[in-house]
């Protein structure tokens, strides 16, 4: 690992082990692999009820009528439940309100909720759930989101029309003029398949009617205070009495940022006056949260013939399925990202995200940015090829600057230079040739299937660069809050940080700590369990808890600190000479007392995107990451093995080596994903493979081992000058690996998933 | 899931008899795959007959080179035994691509034969299927079948035999030994599993109340020099797209004898007779194996989506028979 010196000064003279910029392991870490782990699917509660889900079977239907009857008398069963018994408000969603709690006289997708049943049994409630009769009349579902966008005649999915977002984005001088000076000119249309953020640990929880009417919850969630404003009022209780904590979590990737089981579990809580658990298996999974968006990408670029991009213009279309979720602010990034970090005279981009009867498509790592990147980042190569460059040079050429602005207007600063960290990858050594005889056949595209022991592999090399907003964007006030509390237990100081912040796997926990030791030289602390008696931390989202959750601890810490040194000073009449001295004497100054600060972070301000020309500054921070993907294609039967991937990554400080490059790998994994194989099938808007054995992912076996060079040029806004991580590996790995396999195949490949049919027989 | 009884019978007469008592009947091994349907609902048993725990799990070398295998041994064992990986590499080979370590070392080999198809549309309850609805419909025809069949199928079913381990007992000619209400029977590979046609509903020519109790597989000299390629849409864990089973006894430069199988390309296991006919007697050069592969492959009608499972047979049975051919 590199490290470029980080330029924010450490003014504290902490020499503790465990502290900021260490690896250290996850408390989670060793459980979770040992299956000891408690997720909120193994939550229980003695006299407990399970509650089922009765979804819809058809993409969209109008239902004539419920008959609940036959699964009301069913033995062992204590309520059931429709839209009429939603206590309070009977619409929830993270930016529109525009889905139903459980259905109302229609459904829109495939696998909506229809109704709720509470059994004594799980087995019991999904017999009395088959019992309700649902009467429908089914509709042909609206399928083809271009029409849906564009074609006045299309039926509407909502009454208020089906484009649910449209962001131009016009940059710089008028494109049909730029197009008359081009020398060369590249156009093509690109698809994005629907890609599930397949977690591991299905959606579950239990919820619990509390003595006061109220309900306590226990869920895997990204954002419990999110969860909370929309339940609260479906539920037609105040915030204060629907008391949320959080369960294990067995991995998000955005596909907890909506609702799933939350209302349905504390409805029946609520009906019942018992504990309710709701967990859904693998399949109810798949309709359980939203997905990536598909997308379809038309791009033109325009290029003089010494190399230089005089214009790009962009239509994305975002396919949402039937609710917005958060296809507003996808759309949002889509547009002000759509063509990288690239400096382009004239831009102009289209963005729509669209309603549809297909599956709702919302949060997934990389969030907007993932599909334009796989399409600007092909139209680069096509456009290198076009003009006889070398593809890194093309872009080289073409990168922006800091200093430079992007297609919104908005100005990159503090971060690492494109061209730099381009450079430095094609320096990067590249793995061994193949080895042509006695090769380990895991080194081998199909691997121990055995398919080839190097009969028509062919080598390729393919590059990709991705540029990720990092936090919320486009004017939103976004805020963490962290409580810090200062206490000698056992005659040691202890410091217990309490935060809502969910633990979705990415290591907050452990930063918070780390945190936590440096800024108060303490060496005891413990992370309290997240709830909302503390206020909100915002999402584990948009690669920003280490910014502002990890920015909340940081200044509660420092208010605890403040508090520390006057104590020491009135009890002793001296300023301590060193943070260490301060902690040392911590015992005799405190005693027992307690230092007990709570702050907010909030970071700077951004601005809306105007919306004629999408131009603002409309995010907090930008990171870039660029892959090198080295692989070798069996040109005849399609199969990809995936050599080597190489990454450049600037991450502002790196605050947790370990934890650091597990992100890169996992993200470039679900890049590699997108790329080779995963893809939820939908014909006539109903999902075709919802199980891990038709829904593939990345085995070990798939994924190669990375080479990692991690640039720290620090932002000075953020705290430690940090930059987040996780998101922006997903975005370019999928280009990179999709633009190799064209150096090998000499195909064009716009469409992701590549799989073998698209390969073999190409030869 | 639909309730349903469950016996555990002492002997085989005792589960031939107990199957017979109840209409929708099935026999449970290792439960990989029945109980996955049964969760899904396209399985509806109202009797289940455990029959793992029957003495049928012992894998037996017969004196003259063949094999007795038992219709409960689990298909780790099978993989793992000395004769099977020295004298018939296809079918260890074949046994280790398929599925995870944990499932194959629940699942029996008399299961692994009787699996049902991943087609998506059989998977799914909402949807019509001849298959698991007579008379239904197949949707797949029309709809999504880029890893459906090529061959052998009909206007009524396009679904594909979801095995590893059974194409290459096809290309063995393994001899299925079956305890039904009528005494004891054998069968032959292929002709275990059938091809649609206008019953895409029945699988098998097993009737009500069969039991595998194990097979015969005779002895091959050749096949100590056989291969299993399976080409697949990642590198572990996946259903074949095409797979090949071969063996190969080459003399002088001329093939005296093969036997080659397919997979992932027709409702049953297929063995590859036209190929093995053109190929007797040929030159073993890459030439007499791709004219074989065309001659097996001609019979082939692709659907609006899987012709590339065509050319991706080709090179693989190419391949595969040039390694063998050295």
């Amino acid at each position: 690992m590199t490290m470029t010196p980080a330029k924010v000064p450490r003014e504290l003279d902490s020499p503790l082990d465990g502290g900021v910029g260490e690896s250290r392991r996850r408390p989670d870490g060793t459980l979770k692999v040992t299956g000891e782990f408690a997720y909120s699917s193994d939550l229980w509660l003695e006299g407990m009820l399970w509650g089922v889900t009765l979804r819809s079977p058809h993409p969209r239907a109008r239902i004539r009528s419920i008959d609940v009857s036959e699964a009301l008398a069913h033995p062992g069963v204590e309520a059931v439940l429709t839209h009429e018994d939603v206590p309070g408000f009977k619409f929830y969603g993270l930016e529109h309100k525009d889905q139903p709690v459980l259905a109302i006289d229609q459904v829109r997708y495939q696998g909506e909720p229809v109704a709720l049943v509470a059994a004594d049994h799980p087995e019991v409630a999904r017999r009395a759930a088959a019992k309700i009769k649902v009467d429908y009349e089914v509709l042909t579902p609206i399928t083809d989101a271009r029409r849906a966008a564009f074609d006045p005649d299309c039926e509407k999915v909502h009454e208020d029309g089906n484009v649910v977002r449209h962001q131009p984005v016009i940059f710089g001088g008028d494109v049909a003029e730029a197009r008359a000076g081009a020398d060369v000119i590249v156009s093509e249309t690109f698809e994005v398949g629907i890609q599930d953020q397949a977690f591991l640990g299905p959606e579950s929880g239990l919820a619990v009617p509390g003595e006061d009417g109220g309900v306590d919850l226990y869920v895997a969630t990204q954002w419990m205070h999110s969860d909370l404003w929309q339940i609260a009022p479906c539920l037609g209780l105040p915030e204060e009495k629907v008391r949320m904590t959080m369960a294990g979590v067995g991995g998000a990737f955005g596909g907890r940022e909506d609702l799933s089981m939350q209302i349905h579990a504390a409805m029946l809580a609520m009906r019942t006056g018992k504990p309710v658990k709701i967990v859904y298996n693998r399949e109810e999974s798949f309709f359980g949260h939203v997905h990536r968006h598909p997308a379809r990408m038309r791009y033109e670029y325009g290029a003089t013939r010494d190399g230089k991009l005089v214009f790009a213009e962009a239509e994305i279309i975002l396919d949402g399925g039937a609710y917005a979720s958060s296809t507003p602010n996808v759309v949002g990034n889509a547009a002000s990202l759509g063509v990288g970090p690239y400096k382009i005279p004239s831009i102009r981009v289209d963005a729509y995200g669209v309603y549809t009867n297909n599956p709702p498509c919302g949060a997934m790592r990389g969030f907007g940015a993932v599909q334009a990147c796989f399409a600007y980042e092909s139209m680069m190569d096509r456009m290198a090829a076009a003009l006889g460059l070398d593809p890194v040079t093309f872009r080289q050429i073409n990168a922006a600057h800091p200093g430079d602005a992007l297609a919104t207007g908005q100005v990159l600063e503090h971060m690492a230079p494109l061209a730099e960290m381009l450079g430095r990858l094609k320096a990067m050594p590249m793995p061994p040739e193949r080895d042509a005889a006695g090769h380990d056949l895991r080194e081998l595209p199909g691997g121990v299937s055995n398919t080839t022991h190097g009969e028509g592999v062919r080598r390729g090399v393919g590059y990709g660069v991705g540029i990720k907003n990092i936090c919320f964007s486009e004017g939103f006030d976004d805020y963490s809050t962290a409580r810090v509390r200062l206490s000698i237990i056992g005659g040691e100081p202890t410091v217990l940080v309490h935060t809502s912040a969910a633990e979705v796997g990415q290591g907050l926990v452990t930063l918070k700590a780390q945190i936590a030791r440096s800024e108060l030289g303490v060496r005891r602390v413990t992370i309290a369990p997240a709830d909302n008696q503390v206020g909100s931390a915002g999402s584990s989202s948009a690669s920003r808890q280490s910014y502002m959750t990890g920015g909340a601890v940081k200044v509660a810490c420092e208010a605890v600190r403040e508090r520390m040194f006057k104590l020491f000073e009135e009890r002793l009449g001296r300023p301590p000479a060193s943070l260490a001295e301060a902690v040392e004497h911590l015992p005799e100054v405190l005693g027992d007392e307690v230092i007990d600060e709570t702050r907010e972070f909030h970071h700077h301000r951004t601005e809306r995107m105007d919306p004629v020309t999408g131009q603002a500054n409309s995010h907090t921070q930008l990171a870039i990451c660029v892959h090198r993907a080295v692989v070798d294609v069996d040109v005849e039967l399609g199969l990809v093995k995936v050599v080597e991937l190489a990454a450049v990554q600037d991450v502002g400080k790196i605050m947790n080596p370990l934890s650091l490059e597990g992100q890169i790998h996992g993200g470039t994994a679900q890049g590699l994903g997108l790329a080779l194989m995963e893809e939820i099938v939908v014909a006539d808007g109903k999902v075709r493979n919802p199980s891990f054995t038709d829904y593939l992912i990345p085995t070990i076996l798939d994924m190669p081992p990375m080479r990692l060079d991690i640039l720290e040029y620090a932002d000075p806004r953020a705290p430690y000058g940090l930059r987040g991580a996780g998101e922006p590996p997903t975005l370019s790995s999928t280009p990179a690996i999709v633009a190799a396999i064209r150096d090998a195949s000499g195909l064009a490949l716009t469409r992701v998933p590549v799989r073998p049919e698209h390969i073999a027989g190409s030869s | 899931m639909r309730p349903f009884a469950y016996r555990r019978p002492a002997d085989a007469r005792a589960a031939v008899e107990a199957a017979l008592d109840a209409p929708r009947a099935m026999y449970l091994g290792g439960g990989t795959n029945l109980v996955d349907l049964m969760r899904l609902g396209v399985a509806e048993p109202d009797l289940l007959v455990d029959v793992a725990g029957l003495p049928y799990d012992t894998i037996r070398e017969t004196g003259d080179g063949g094999l007795e295998i038992g219709g409960a041994v689990r298909n780790s064992d099978l993989a793992a035994h000395p004769a099977v990986r020295r004298d018939r590499p296809m079918l260890a080979q074949a046994l280790l691509s398929a599925a995870s370590g944990q499932i194959r070392n629940a699942a029996t080999v008399a299961g692994n034969l009787l699996q049902r198809t991943r087609c998506a549309y059989f998977q799914d309850v909402s949807k019509p299927c001849n298959k698991r609805i007579p008379g239904s419909g197949c949707p797949a025809i029309e709809g999504d079948h880029y890893n459906l069949a090529i061959l052998g199928h009909s206007a009524h079913c396009v679904a594909t035999h979801p095995s590893d381990m059974a194409v290459a007992l096809t290309a063995f000619g393994a001899a299925v030994h079956v305890e039904g209400p009528g005494g004891r029977r054998e069968i032959g590979m292929p002709g275990l599993h059938r091809l649609p046609g206008d019953r895409p509903e029945v699988d098998t020519v097993l009737d009500p109340g069969d039991l595998i109790t194990g097979l015969t597989v005779r002895p091959l000299p050749f096949a100590a020099r056989s291969r299993y390629r399976k080409v697949r849409e990642r590198a572990s864990f996946a259903f074949a797209l095409v797979s090949v089973a071969a063996a190969l006894d080459v003399e002088d430069g001329t093939v005296r004898d093969c036997r080659v199988a397919l997979g992932g390309v027709a409702h049953a296991p297929w063995r590859a007779e036209r190929l093995e006919e053109a190929l007797r007697g040929r030159p073993a050069t890459e030439g007499s194996y791709a004219e074989a592969a065309d001659a097996e492959l001609d019979l082939a009608e692709p659907l609006r989506d899987n012709a590339y499972k065509i050319p991706l047979a080709r090179k693989v049975i190419v391949r595969t028979l040039a390694e063998l051919g050295g």
